[in-house]
C-alpha cells in the first residue's frame, strides 16, 4: 500500500514538473484552420428521422466555410449515430473527446443520451452545447454542471402553456394525459399541472407508456373511457404516431395537443387526418413544410443551402422541419464561436454561450431573441401556439413566454 | 396515478386490443415454432425477415399496387427468400451445433436490419392496411374494423396450416421429417426439402403478422422487435414445439399483458411486460414443456 501511495505521489510531481516547464496546451479541436465539432445522434432505429438535425446542421456549416468560415477557421462536423441508445450515446461522446478531439460536442439528441454524458462531458470539461432535449435539468443545473446548456424551450414550460391555453379557452374540460414514462414525459406532466392551476384536477386521466411498448392503443382506450375531451399527446416518435392512430380507431374525437417534438408535419401527414385535424402545438422554428413560410427569406435560405449542400437530400428533406432545426443551432453556435474571439477556448466558449443575445435567427420565428445568461441557460424562451389543419401547420396569437421561473 | 373507473365498455375494447395484439404474437410464434420443430434452431431473424418482407410490400404499394394485389406477390418473395435462406445459409451448417446455427440467424438479423435501413432509410413509414380505420357497434361497444381483420386473417392462417399439416401429403411429410429424419428419409421423404419448405412458410407467416401490424404501429426497420420478444414468450408458453399452443400462447399473452397493465394497479404500463415473464417462469416450473408442449424424457 505505502509503496502504491509513493508511487502514484512521484508521478504526480513528474507530471506537475512537466507540466510547469511546458508551452501552454493548445485547446483541443483548434487548429490555425480548423474548429472541430461534433454529435452523437440516431441515424438509425425508432429516432432515426430526428437525427436530420445533424445532416442540417452539417449543410449549414459547409455552406460557412464556403463562405469563408468562422473568424478565418473552417468548421469540422463528426456526428456519429447511437441509434437513440444512450449506452452507444456515451461509447460516442468517448470516441468524439478522445479519438476526434473535438473542441465541443453539440447538438447531440435526446434526453436520457445527454444525461448520460453529461457527467462525462463536465468531468473533462468539454462543452455540452446546445443539447436537443427540452429536458429542464439541463439549462437549471448548471451550478453542478457549468459545461452544460440546453437549446429548445424547457419541456415543463411547454406543458404549463398547454395548461393555460386550456384553462383560457375550454370551458369544461376534462384532460386525458398520454405520457413517456420518463424525465421528458414527467416535466411535461409536471409543467401541464402547473399551467392548470386550480383546475388541475381537470385531468381525469394520466398514464404513462414505456418506450419499449410496441402499442399504445391500450393506453389511448383506457384514456378514452374516461370520457374526456381534451388529449395531451405527450410521446415521442412513433408512440405519437400510434396514438393518432388509436384515437382514431376508436372513434374519439378529443381536442389533442400534441408535443412540439412529435409535432414535425412530415410526422402529422402521415397520422389520420380526421384525428390530427385541430391539433394544437407550439412552435419556434420556421416549418419548411408550411405555406405560411413558402415565400420566406429564412426558409429560401434554408433551401438552398440545403440543395447545395445537404449529402443525400432529396425534395422531401426539403420540407422536413428538423433540417430547419439543426440550422437555427447551427446559427446560433456560429455566432456563439465568433463570440468566443480569435483563439477560442473552451472557456470562452462557454462564456460567449452564456451571454447570447442573437437577434435574426433566420430559421427561428420571427420576433424570438435567443438570450442567455450565466443564470437562465434556456436559449430558447419564446414560442407560438399552431393548429393543425388542411394538412399543415398555421401559427396563431402572439408570441408567449416559455421561460422558467 | 390517476385510473378511471372500471367500465364494461372499457374492459370489452382492452380485451379486443389485446386479442389483437395476441394476434400478432401468435403470427410470429407460429413461425418459430414452425422452424423449431423442424430444425431444432430458434430463429431470431424472424422478425427482420417479416418486416423486410413488410417494406417490399410498402414499396410496391408505393408504386400504385393495392394492398390485395400486392399480397400475393409479397408471400411468393417471403416464401421464396424463406427457402433461399435454408438453402443458402442454414443447410451448409446443418449438422453444425445449435448454438453455430442460432450464430448465423442473429447475423442474419443484424444484415437485414442493416439493409433495410440502407435501402429504405430509418423513419416511420405510413403503411396502408387492408381494413378500415372505422369503429364498428358490437353490443354497443364500438370496435375497431381493423383489430377485427387482423383476428380473423390470424385464425384463417392457423386453420389453412393445420389443414396443410394435417391433410396434404407435403404437410404430413413435413410433420414426419420433423419427428424422425432418418426414417422419414427410408420412407422416401426428402427431408432436406421438407426444412427448406418450412423456412418458406415460416417466413410467409411472418410477412403476413408484418403486413397486419404495420398499419397499426407504423413501419420502421426496427418493427418487429420488441414484438419478437413478446413471440418467443408466446412460444415458450404454448410450447416450443406446438403450433396449437403458439397460436394459444401469443393470444393468452397479447390479453394477459394488456390487461395486466390496466387493471392491475401497481404494475401499469412500465411493468407489464416483467410481470407477464414472471407469469410464464412460473408456469414453466409448473409444467416444464410450456401448456401444449411435451415433455422430453431421457433414460440415462
Amino acid at each position: 500500500m505505502g509503496v502504491r501511495v509513493f508511487l502514484v505521489c512521484a508521478a504526480v510531481a513528474v507530471m506537475a514538473v512537466a507540466s510547469a516547464g511546458a508551452r501552454p496546451v493548445a485547446t483541443p479541436g483548434v487548429s490555425s484552420d480548423e474548429i472541430h465539432i461534433g454529435s452523437s445522434v440516431p441515424l438509425s432505429g425508432e429516432a432515426a428521422i430526428a437525427g436530420n438535425v445533424a445532416r442540417g446542421i452539417d449543410a449549414y456549416f459547409k455552406y460557412v466555410n464556403d463562405k469563408g468560415g468562422v473568424l478565418g477557421r473552417k468548421l469540422k462536423y463528426t456526428y456519429l449515430d447511437d441509434g437513440y441508445d444512450p449506452g452507444r450515446a456515451v461509447n460516442n461522446t468517448i470516441r468524439l473527446i478522445q479519438q476526434e478531439q473535438v473542441f465541443a460536442v453539440f447538438s447531440s439528441l435526446g434526453t436520457n443520451n445527454n444525461l448520460a454524458v453529461r457527467k462525462l462531458l463536465n468531468d473533462a470539461k468539454v462543452p455540452q452545447l446546445y443539447v436537443s432535449s427540452g429536458a429542464t435539468t439541463f439549462g437549471r443545473d448548471y451550478k453542478k454542471y457549468p459545461w452544460t446548456i440546453g437549446y429548445i424551450p424547457p419541456y415543463s414550460e411547454e406543458g404549463e402553456i398547454y395548461g393555460r391555453y386550456v384553462v383560457k379557452n375550454i370551458k369544461t374540460a376534462k384532460v386525458a394525459v398520454l405520457y413517456q414514462n420518463d424525465d421528458y414525459g414527467r416535466d411535461l406532466v409536471a409543467g401541464l399541472k402547473r399551467g392548470l392551476g386550480a383546475k388541475a384536477k381537470s385531468i381525469v386521466a394520466s398514464v404513462g407508456y414505456d418506450p419499449t411498448s410496441s402499442d399504445v392503443q391500450p393506453q389511448v382506450t383506457q384514456l378514452k373511457a374516461s370520457k374526456a375531451n381534451v388529449l395531451m399527446v405527450f410521446a415521442f416518435g412513433k408512440f405519437s404516431l400510434q396514438a393518432f392512430n388509436a384515437v382514431s380507431r376508436l372513434g374519439w374525437k378529443p381536442q389533442i395537443f400534441v408535443n412540439d417534438v412529435s409535432s414535425a408535419s412530415s410526422l402529422m401527414a402521415i397520422v389520420p387526418q380526421k384525428a390530427a385535424n385541430g391539433s394544437i402545438s407550439i412552435v419556434f422554428g420556421k416549418d419548411p413544410a408550411s405555406p405560411q413560410w413558402a415565400k420566406d427569406k429564412g426558409i429560401k435560405l434554408f433551401q438552398s443551402i440545403l440543395r447545395k449542400y445537404g449529402n443525400g437530400t432529396n425534395s422531401r428533406d426539403l420540407k422536413d422541419g428538423y433540417f430547419t432545426a439543426g440550422m437555427a443551432t447551427a446559427y446560433t453556435l456560429v455566432n456563439t464561436l465568433k463570440k468566443a474571439g480569435k483563439n477560442p477556448t473552451r472557456q470562452s466558449v462557454m462564456n460567449a454561450a452564456t451571454h447570447l443575445t442573437e437577434r435574426g435567427n433566420p430559421f427561428v420565428l420571427p420576433g424570438i431573441v435567443i438570450r442567455t445568461t450565466p443564470a437562465s441557460r434556456y436559449p430558447i424562451t419564446q414560442v407560438r401556439l399552431q393548429r393543425w389543419s388542411k394538412g399543415a401547420w398555421r401559427t396563431f396569437g402572439k408570441l408567449v413566454s416559455a421561460k422558467p421561473g | 396515478m390517476l385510473l378511471a373507473a372500471f367500465t364494461w365498455t372499457e374492459f370489452a375494447q382492452q380485451l379486443a386490443a389485446g386479442i389483437r395484439e395476441g394476434a400478432i404474437y401468435a403470427g410470429l410464434a407460429l413461425a418459430i415454432v414452425i422452424i423449431y420443430r423442424s430444425t431444432r434452431v430458434i430463429n431470431f431473424a424472424q422478425g427482420e425477415m417479416a418486416t423486410f418482407t413488410t417494406f417490399i410490400a410498402w414499396s410496391l404499394m408505393n408504386q400504385g399496387l393495392s394492398f390485395w394485389a400486392a399480397f400475393p406477390i409479397v408471400l411468393a418473395i417471403a416464401f421464396t427468400g424463406g427457402v433461399a435462406i435454408e438453402r443458402v445459409l442454414i443447410r451448409p451448417v446443418e449438422n453444425a451445433p445449435v448454438l453455430t446455427i442460432v450464430i448465423i440467424t442473429l447475423g442474419l438479423a443484424l444484415l437485414l436490419n442493416g439493409l433495410m435501413s440502407m435501402i429504405w432509410g430509418g423513419g416511420n413509414r405510413q403503411f396502408h392496411g387492408p381494413f378500415s380505420t372505422r369503429t364498428i357497434d358490437v353490443g354497443g361497444v364500438p370496435v375497431s374494423v381493423q383489430d377485427i381483420g387482423i383476428v380473423v386473417v390470424s385464425i384463417l392462417l392457423v386453420v389453412l396450416l393445420g389443414f396443410f399439416f394435417r391433410f396434404t401429403k407435403v404437410g404430413l411429410g413435413m410433420r414426419a421429417a420433423a419427428v424422425n429424419r432418418d426414417s422419414s428419409r427410408l420412407a422416401g421423404v426428402r427431408v432436406g426439402w421438407m426444412l427448406a419448405l418450412g423456412w418458406g412458410i415460416a417466413a410467409v407467416l411472418g410477412a403476413v403478422a408484418g403486413m397486419m401490424i404495420a398499419p397499426v404501429v407504423f413501419l420502421d426497420p426496427n418493427m418487429m422487435q420488441t414484438i419478437l420478444l413478446y413471440a418467443f414468450a408466446a412460444a415458450v408458453l404454448g410450447g416450443l414445439d406446438s403450433p396449437v399452443g403458439a397460436v394459444v400462447g401469443g393470444i393468452l399473452l397479447g390479453v394477459t399483458i394488456t390487461l395486466l397493465g390496466r387493471y392491475v394497479g401497481f404494475i401499469g404500463s412500465t411493468l407489464k411486460l416483467p410481470a407477464a415473464l414472471l407469469l410464464i417462469l412460473v408456469l414453466l416450473l409448473l409444467r416444464p414443456g410450456g401448456l401444449f408442449g411435451r415433455v422430453t424424457v431421457r433414460r440415462v
